[in-house]
């Protein structure tokens, strides 16, 4: 790997920069506590899909584990707990074995932000709000520079994307999206037997697969292409249990409270109704975990200190995780993240 | 031979759905929900189309082992391009269609790397420039002299390109064959 300095990129990471401020001028007005946090952890939320980055911390004989945090999460819902009340993090989070693609970097910036006594569509309702500050913002700044005959030499957004527009969501849940796009029935979708029958005629390998394997396939494929594609940014919600993860289970007992929201097929949010039932919380580490060993991820310490903390008591609550980099990148009318670094670390 | 999706690359050739196809981009994807995955764009050799295709990061595909081999590229008739092998004489034959529109910009006599499996060729691998002699060039407008300003030629393949303004018959222009885009003149 080496380092590689990218002047070029200098006027759309001063824009990259100019969207930041406008993030957290947005929270700071509605309320949201901004809080600073540690990258390193010695525990971390087991998520099988995830791997993380190991290191450690050596003074004389004293040698321990730590890992580059991959969400903010464990430490934000520890002090929703202790009555922080609404906030965010807005700062970098890690994953490893990402190669670096026009999408994915394995050090990322992460918004995540956590509202008290409100669902998941409450969130909706905020980051719409958001999309559309920075939207207006963006174009604000724009003609004030044009007026001024500056030369908008720090500032160009495409064309493009001015055309989305943010008055609304397009509104389409897991169970439609896979019938409209897929041809995949609601029946077909909930059971595995008859899913997988389903994907292997549409062709997929399903062989020695899992369910969660075949789904992400199908998702990639043929539905996520289709995402914020018609003129507002699409907001794909109620996941099935299996995509769970900390969202809070539906009463159909099939699907979870989590959307995700897309804008021109690049997915850029994830959004949960938070899981409060500390029970089922730690029945899903405890099989997350066993799944990260037999896939033979990196076996770190599991924070079972967040169980205790569940249990005394997480607020009801929403939260949001944002990449940051795709959402400017969408905002700029840019091909690819790396477009915005001025300092690239590639393979 | 079979590899895991994970671990195409650009320019591999893999066997989907009962064809040959050249991995044109590949790059990894975790969604953060389920497998990882490979998003592909890959090129059918015969029929020259694109399409987009996710695989499993660790789901097995069958790769091609194809030769690419230099070759005389001899004529062409309305249907085929015809091809000789300088080592063995044998000649080959490509259907126009396959070759993307590349035929365009070649010339008879030239030497190009056709992609061979089981001695049947497939297509072309694209040079990444040619160069052609302008056999007719309009005159430019007096007084036009805008530095980006373009015209049309035409090529000694028939070819008509856009050149800049001081283009002149009987000049060598290096051509890319994929978009047909101007790159230069030869020096004299």
């Amino acid at each position: 790997m080496k380092i590689i300095t990218k002047n070029k990129n200098l006027e759309n990471h001063i824009n990259y920069i100019f969207i930041l401020s406008l993030i957290e001028d947005f929270l700071k007005k509605r309320g949201y506590q901004k809080i600073d946090l540690p990258v390193l952890s010695p525990v971390l939320i087991p998520e099988s899909y995830l791997e993380v980055f190991e290191t450690e911390f050596k003074y004389f004989d004293i040698k321990e584990k730590l890992y580059l945090t991959p969400s903010p999460e464990l430490f934000l819902k520890r002090l929703l707990v202790q009555g922080v009340g609404n906030c965010y993090y807005l700062g970098k989070s890690f994953r490893n074995s990402d190669p670096p693609s026009s999408l994915h970097a394995f050090e990322f910036t992460m918004l995540e932000f956590y509202k008290l006594g409100v669902s998941y569509m409450d969130i909706a309702d905020e980051v719409l709000e958001m999309l559309r500050e920075i939207n207006k913002k963006l174009n604000d700044q724009m003609l004030k520079l044009k007026n001024n005959n500056q030369k908008l030499k720090h500032f160009k957004i495409k064309e493009k994307n001015l055309k989305i527009n943010f008055d609304r969501w397009e509104k389409i849940s897991v169970v439609q999206a896979f019938e409209k796009y897929a041809g995949i029935y609601e029946m077909e979708l909930f059971n595995h037997q008859l899913f997988f029958e389903k994907a292997k005629k549409k062709g997929y390998k399903v062989d020695k697969f899992s369910y969660e394997d075949i789904w992400s396939q199908i998702y990639a494929q043929e539905i996520e292409p289709n995402l914020g594609k018609k003129g507002y940014p699409t907001l794909i919600y109620d996941y099935p249990k299996e995509f769970a993860a900390l969202a809070k289970l539906n009463s159909d007992g099939k699907t979870a409270q989590r959307f995700e929201f897309y804008i021109n097929g690049i997915e850029l949010g994830d959004c949960y109704t938070e899981l409060i039932d500390w029970r089922e919380q730690e029945d899903r580490f405890i099989k997350e975990d066993k799944e990260r060993k037999r896939i033979g991820k990196i076996n770190h310490p599991v924070d079972k200190e967040f169980i205790e903390a569940l249990k005394w008591g997480l607020p009801p609550c929403s939260g949001i995780a944002i990449g940051i980099e795709r959402l400017a990148m969408v905002f700029l009318g840019l091909e690819s993240i790396d477009q915005l670094k001025v300092i690239d670390i590639v393979l | 031979m079979k590899i895991n999706a994970g671990n195409l690359k650009k320019g591999d050739f893999v066997f989907y759905q009962n064809d040959i196809w050249q991995v044109q981009k590949a790059e990894f994807y975790a969604p953060g929900k389920g497998a990882a995955l490979m998003k592909t764009k890959i090129w059918n050799v015969k029929k020259g189309k694109n399409i987009d295709v996710t695989f499993k990061s660790n789901e097995e595909v069958d790769t091609v082992e194809v030769e690419s081999r230099l070759m005389v590229f001899l004529y062409k008739d309305n249907e085929n391009l015809y091809f000789m092998d300088e080592k063995t004489f044998n000649q080959y034959s490509l259907p126009v269609k396959s070759v993307s529109g590349l035929d365009k910009y070649l010339k008879e006599g030239e030497k190009l790397y056709v992609y061979i499996f089981n001695d049947v060729p497939l297509s072309l691998r694209p040079p990444l420039s040619v160069r052609l002699k302008v056999v007719k060039s309009e005159q430019a407008v007096k007084g036009d002299t805008i530095s980006s300003a373009k015209k049309s030629v035409t090529l000694e393949t028939g070819a008509v390109i856009m050149a800049p303004l001081f283009i002149k018959e009987g000049d060598i222009v290096i051509i890319n064959p994929e978009t047909g885009e101007y790159m230069g003149r030869e020096g004299k």
